[in-house]
């Protein structure tokens, strides 16, 4: 699996969607993704991916879709 | 022996100029405390108010502190409202408690039939001077009212009286606390955890430091602000401090003044302690346990190394001096070579009941010289009186420290208009904590798509139940299995969930 896959798979884990069509969904505003799923969030990135990102530096606001975090974890991993 | 507010009273009289607690950037003395809340009391005492409870809809701020020690000493109890429940919530806490009158300490959302001061209103009564004498209590009125979460969407509405709270305060102070402690108040006030510091951190001239929920919700934000917290006693659920585990600075070299961590609302998992103990090796770390009926907690272990060694999944304590454990007559049964059964809490600290709700009371409070609880926990205790708990006796979960009935989550889903069936279902992770609430559901119609069917589920849930109740998945199925009484077979979906 490439990242994009992964980290949707991931989403699909914790949130039970499929986002590979609704890549700009806002997973916060819409209550999908809440502050204790946003630290799996983190691990499965880490664990899975090698991504490393200090919580201290995690901003919501730049995190907040799956295309995000998509870039994210491709420019970190 | 005196009240608590006369305790906390006493520390303003004599120093006045201490800090009582700081809200992020904000200040404020236990003079300025004083005030306030007697000032509320003055304004209370003066207006015509039938008799009841007094409503407090709060957010976490100096005004909500103010005003429940303000209502107590106008010799009511206060009905703390976190300004995130939904309107549902707040109406059906009304209709229940009947208050005399609601302090809003932020804007109330929806019409109430309770007369209502406005958060100005508020801020206007706490400069009332206070010129009569307040009244005495009796060790049976009540002081608090906090709702839990009740099956068929009714919340219960727990009575804590002066005498539980005495009970349960003397109790925090003798464990040593620092003079003066710097408490954590990170829990919503509605919620019995923000208890433990609240009472505690006050009636020993301490400074509250209050995390209001804005400042935790985005993880930068949150680790900006903690490191600003001279904490020295740590009170959370043990899923708050995973969360601050997961930054590494959080350890003693950055917070060298942590000396005391309480845990409490839900289980602390060996793992969690562990590193704890790696993290803060000079820190005591306490496991507690109690429901809200109890006063907040009613069971204390420090986890030492030795603990750890011992236990792989924590003992959760020892009864408080005043307090009786034992195992429900007639629910006793043998497992794992331990009699193991639900268990009764009887002492000083227990609830006299539910507000006007005497057959719930009556099914589990036990009368007598000393009140029991029957907590529907499963446990055993050991000869020497070290308490393990094993789950529930029912479909009672704790998520996130949040105490939530199955069968309440079932009956909105049901009342969804685009739900045909559903039932809710934990997902358990490895160390036996509900890691997430899913929803199995039947739609009322095909949808174009699952995560616009999602979506819709959830602005409406969102509109009647607590936003942590609502599940975070939702599984779609053409139908749900059921048992021979034809009622959905959630014991079945829930191995299911937990590949068991």
């Amino acid at each position: 699996m490439d990242t994009k896959e992964t980290v949707l798979a991931i989403l699909n884990d914790l949130t039970g969607e499929d986002f590979a069509a609704n890549l700009d969904e806002n997973l916060f505003e819409s209550g999908l993704l809440d502050s204790m799923d946003t630290v799996q969030l983190l691990l499965e990135l880490q664990s899975q991916l090698g991504v490393d990102v200090p919580v201290s530096e995690f901003d919501r606001s730049q995190w907040d879709t799956p295309a995000k975090i998509i870039a994210k974890a491709s420019a970190t991993a | 022996m005196k009240t608590i507010v006369q305790q906390i009273d006493d520390i303003a009289l004599a120093h006045p100029d201490w800090p009582a607690l700081t809200v992020l950037a904000d200040h404020y003395t236990y003079g300025e405390l004083k005030a306030a809340s007697d000032g509320i009391a003055a304004a209370l005492l003066a207006s015509a108010l039938p008799a009841g409870p007094v409503l407090v809809y709060c957010d976490q701020s100096f005004a909500a502190i103010a005003a429940f020690l303000g209502v107590v000493k106008a010799g009511r109890a206060y009905i703390p409202v976190d300004t995130h429940s939904p309107q549902d919530r707040l109406l059906m806490i009304e209709a229940i408690a009947e208050p005399a009158v609601v302090l809003a300490t932020q804007p109330v959302p929806v019409a109430l039939k309770t007369p209502v001061k406005t958060p100005g209103q508020v801020a206007e009564m706490m400069t009332v001077p206070l010129t009569v004498t307040l009244p005495t209590p009796a060790a049976d009125d009540n002081f608090y009212i906090i709702f839990t979460s009740g099956t068929t969407g009714q919340p219960k509405g727990v009575q804590i009286s002066h005498g539980n709270l005495t009970s349960f305060v003397a109790w925090m102070a003798s464990f040593n606390l620092p003079r003066q402690p710097r408490m954590l108040a990170q829990a919503p006030f509605s919620f019995d955890l923000s208890v433990m510091s609240l009472y505690p951190t006050l009636t020993a001239g301490g400074c509250l430091q209050i995390l209001p929920r804005e400042a935790t919700e985005n993880l930068k934000q949150l680790f900006e602000t903690l490191p600003q917290l001279p904490v020295d006693v740590w009170v959370s659920t043990p899923s708050f401090i995973d969360i601050c585990l997961l930054d590494q600075t959080f350890d003693a070299v950055h917070y060298p003044a942590l000396k005391q961590l309480f845990f409490c609302g839900e289980e602390l998992t060996h793992a969690t302690a562990a590193k704890l103990r790696q993290r803060f090796p000079k820190a005591q770390v306490f496991n507690t346990y109690g429901p809200t009926e109890a006063t907040v907690a009613v069971t204390a272990i420090e986890i030492t190394d030795q603990v750890l060694a011992d236990h792989d999944r924590l003992p959760i304590g020892y009864a408080k001096p005043d307090t009786t454990i034992t195992l429900v007559p007639g629910s006793e049964r043998e497992a794992d070579n331990h009699q193991s059964g639900e268990l009764e809490l009887i002492g000083p600290s227990v609830s006299k009941g539910y507000l006007n709700r005497p057959e719930k009371t009556a099914a589990a409070f036990t009368a007598g010289a000393v009140r029991g609880y029957k907590t529907g926990d499963l446990g055993y205790i050991t000869e020497d009186g070290l308490i393990f708990y094993q789950g529930r006796t029912d479909f009672q979960i704790k998520l996130n420290g949040y105490r939530i009935e199955l069968e309440e989550v079932d009956h909105y889903l049901n009342q969804a208009p685009m739900i045909h069936q559903a039932v809710a279902v934990p997902k358990y992770n490895a160390e036996h904590k509900v890691a997430q609430l899913l929803a199995y559901v039947v739609p009322e119609a095909p949808a174009e798509s699952g995560l616009a069917l999602t979506k819709a589920i959830r602005v409406y849930l969102q509109g009647v139940m607590m936003p942590y109740m609502v599940p975070q998945r939702f599984i779609y199925r053409d139908e749900l299995p059921l048992t021979q009484n034809g009622k959905v077979a959630v014991k079945a979906l829930i191995a299911e969930v937990n590949g068991q």
